[in-house]
């Protein structure tokens, strides 16, 4: 990342003061390019970033707040360097054609550093790969390198003894962010390796924000006056886009987050709807269901939401006609190919649905694009997955996928150069819980109690769209 | 063959075919088993493969665990299964009388080979060779309710309470879509019946003119009863194509909101392959196999009681 002298040395000379005056900081440890140092290390968990030489805002055995050297991965340890493939060819299996110029790449390099191997990319859309992927390749000896979307789709792929373990690989120990690998993990085995770090929350329109002289709603009543206010103005708050279940079902994800005291008992409630053992219309889902009503009622929702489609929301939000655009950060993408001067004009922020600002969490984050060896190909394609995974997983090669792919990873050292990517990485140091909606494993149960949240945004009462909702589950368990 | 030839035919025992014969038969028999053998592996096989799959809670990964008829008995009681067929049926029967009626229509105007009717015969076929998704995503963004030219333009003339949120209101939706199956087949039907009523005679429209008759009795006496075999074509193929309207259905609005547009090979699809219930999802194609069966053989016995 080129970071201009000046930037640099007030960087160096705020590190140095923190140093002398606050922390214990380990100059010497050094900062990789392009970390940001928080003004004071008062945030407990805060980063500086996801470099192995990064620091970490953590209590000292006094139980002062200190810069202190991070650990990132599983081990202290530096991270490896890609293991040797044997001579063979494999199929790797994923959904993202977007991605499909940068794996190209990615896999000639490879390629050229394992002379005899051939890898080629067997790519389905998303929606197809969610509803056939795992049983085409499952039965396929070459496609030894797959991907699973988090939640159901890597549950049934784990139950189903599919993957490999990968949980003493050193590129598991070492190259990645230990914290973000619950993903894939399963029984206590990390079975896959989650390769992409996407964040569900709202993206802005700094330009606007900046404008009208708005700050970010940090609490749900400023989200409720931000809206009146916007509104007022003449934008529509929010491009929530209720024709397409996929993206509006999104905010669901902020909303659930601080819905319980514990993440225990918020994934025992989502089981137990996901189960059919609890109806939706109980207390804390209705109660999180009025907030839905709220909104609609404060005017954050576009006109006639539920028939707003994605690409009708996407150019809302890229038209500067709405500010927020209540997606995730995966959606940056298509929103500079829509407008390319979007590109560095988004932000991004955690939608707290509490009064609480000191609430357990600020922001949503999911890994996915979960990489798994298949346990079915041959041992010599397994090989070749495996060297290619270690590969994928090293700092340059992440480095390249980031930011061409324009989307945050799970790998240590990478350089995040992208504009957007930069802006939007302040995210990563505020507190992120996995996105809540992922844990509904019954994808039928989850699908209708979001279309019943819909159905509130639309203008139906609270208590006929949950009622309708739990009629439909109860036909679903 | 008069009577005391059948007699003779009777009695005598049937000659041998010679070898040459035989031999024909053999080659013939064997010219069908190619067609045969397709016809077994990519139909026959998966039927019979459903219909054991309908009778067990195959999740599509794990070992299917057989249930008796606990799916379909299951379906009896399934709220939004009854939904969807419910949908189905609004859906067949608004395209059926929509679509059958102007595709006559079309084809009684358009019948001269003149150069107009010509280019207009084109201009109404075209939709039938646009890819059904393509028309999925056109319609969806014509029906966009706040910035869909449909809608804009309602609002700019002083329509706008007819300007309806055509795709996200529980009850437009379906219309909607149906509006969109008229449109997109509509030509192709229109063409079935262009074939069909350029074979009437027209010595009987000649004959219908000479007894004073208006073009509304030509049309009630001649045209109509002449047009039945042909209509019965049109209507089965219409609804058979009904309730495969999958790709139409799952690329505007994937059986949104709230089933309100999901029709039976949508509810199939997502049961299967969205909630990995392939044995539920195999007896709901079992029913539409016999629901769609059922409905063509009605169709087809009013019909032949009318002409």
């Amino acid at each position: 990342m080129k970071v201009s002298m000046s930037a640099k040395a007030f960087r160096l000379l705020l590190a140095g003061a923190f140093a002398a005056s606050v922390t214990v900081l380990p100059i010497s440890g050094g900062f990789a390019a392009g970390e940001t140092l928080g003004a004071k290390c008062t945030n407990e968990g805060e980063s500086t970033g996801t470099f192995s030489t990064s620091l970490v805002c953590a209590k000292n055995s006094a139980g002062r707040l200190v810069w202190t050297k991070v650990k990132l991965s599983a081990s202290n340890l530096k991270p490896v360097n890609a293991l040797r493939a044997p001579r063979g060819s494999i199929e790797f299996w994923h959904w993202r054609a977007e991605d499909k110029a940068w794996f190209d790449k990615i896999i000639a390099d490879f390629e050229t550093l394992n002379p005899g191997v051939k890898i080629s990319q067997v790519i389905s859309n998303s929606v197809d790969y969610q509803a056939t992927g795992i049983q085409k390749a499952r039965t396929n000896k070459k496609a030894a390198l797959f991907t699973t979307f988090r939640g159901a789709q890597f549950n049934t792929a784990a139950t189903t003894d599919f993957y490999t373990d990968l949980t003493n690989e050193q590129f598991t120990k070492r190259n990645v962010i230990k914290s973000m690998m619950g993903a894939g993990q399963y029984q206590g085995k990390q079975l896959g390796i989650p390769y992409q770090s996407l964040f569900n929350n709202p993206i802005y329109n700094i330009e606007i924000f900046k404008k009208e002289g708005w700050k970010l709603p940090k609490k749900f009543s400023e989200w409720i006056s931000y809206c009146k206010t916007a509104k007022a103005a003449g934008y529509t708050p929010m491009a929530w886009m209720g024709g397409f279940r996929a993206q509006a079902g999104q905010i669901i994800n902020s909303a659930l987050m601080n819905t319980a005291s514990t993440d225990a008992l918020l994934a025992s409630r989502i089981t137990a709807i996901d189960t059919g053992k609890e109806p939706i219309t109980t207390a804390w889902f209705k109660e999180m269901a009025e907030k839905y009503a709220e909104l609609r009622d404060a005017g954050c929702f576009p006109a006639n939401p539920t028939g707003v489609t994605e690409a009708a929301g996407n150019a809302l939000f890229a038209t500067g006609k709405a500010p927020i655009l209540p997606t995730g950060s995966f959606s940056m993408g298509g929103i500079v190919t829509l407008e390319p001067k979007m590109s560095g004009n988004m932000g991004i922020t955690g939608m707290n649905w509490t009064e609480d600002v000191n609430a357990r969490y600020t922001g949503i984050t999911n890994n996915t694009f979960i990489l798994g060896v298949n346990k079915n190909a041959g041992k010599t394609e397994q090989q070749i997955a495996r060297a290619f995974m270690s590969y994928l997983l090293t700092g340059p090669v992440a480095t390249y996928y980031a930011n061409s792919s324009k989307q945050h990873v799970t790998v240590l050292d990478v350089s995040y150069t992208d504009v957007n990517l930069r802006n939007t990485s302040s995210i990563m140091s505020e507190r992120l819980v996995l996105a809540p909606r992922f844990q509904f494993l019954n994808i039928g149960v989850r699908d209708a109690l979001e279309d019943a949240l819909i159905a509130i945004v639309g203008g139906t009462s609270v208590d006929k769209a949950l009622t309708d909702g739990a009629a439909v589950i109860k036909t679903k368990v | 063959m008069s009577r005391t030839e059948t007699g003779a035919r009777k009695g005598a025992s049937p000659r041998p075919k010679n070898k040459l014969a035989r031999s024909n038969d053999r080659v013939l028999l064997l010219m069908t088993l190619p067609a045969a053998l397709i016809y077994a592996l990519f139909y026959l096989y998966p039927t019979i493969n459903n219909l054991r799959y309908s009778l067990t809670n195959w999740d599509g990964f794990q070992e299917a665990k057989f249930v008796g008829v606990e799916n379909f008995s299951k379906m009896a009681g399934d709220s939004v299964f009854t939904k969807v067929l419910g949908n189905n049926i609004e859906f067949t029967f608004l395209v059926l009388i929509f679509q059958t009626s102007l595709s006559l229509l079309f084809a009684i105007f358009l019948l001269q080979n003149s150069r107009i009717s010509t280019f207009l015969r084109t201009l109404y076929f075209f939709p039938t060779i646009i890819s059904s998704v393509s028309v999925a995503m056109v319609w969806q963004f014509l029906y966009e309710p706040n910035l869909g030219p449909l809608n804009v333009f309602l609002n700019s003339v002083g329509l706008d309470f007819l300007a309806l949120n055509w795709l996200g209101s529980e009850t437009a939706t379906l219309r909607a879509i149906a509006f969109t199956q008229v449109w997109f087949h509509t030509g192709q039907m229109m063409v079935v019946y262009i074939a069909g009523l350029q074979q009437i005679p027209a010595e009987l429209y000649e004959a219908a003119e000479v007894d004073g008759a208006s073009r509304w009795q030509q049309f009630k006496s001649v045209t109509w009863p002449m047009a039945l075999p042909t209509t019965a074509v049109v209507m089965a193929y219409t609804t058979i194509q009904s309730f495969r309207a999958f790709d139409l259905v799952f690329a505007m609005t994937g059986g949104g909101p709230n089933n309100s547009s999901s029709i039976l090979v949508t509810m199939i699809y997502l049961t299967a392959f969205n909630e990995f219930r392939f044995g539920y999802a195999a007896s709901q194609s079992i029913f539409l196999i016999i629901f769609i069966l059922a409905i063509t053989a009605l169709q087809r016995r009013i019909l032949r009681t009318k002409y």
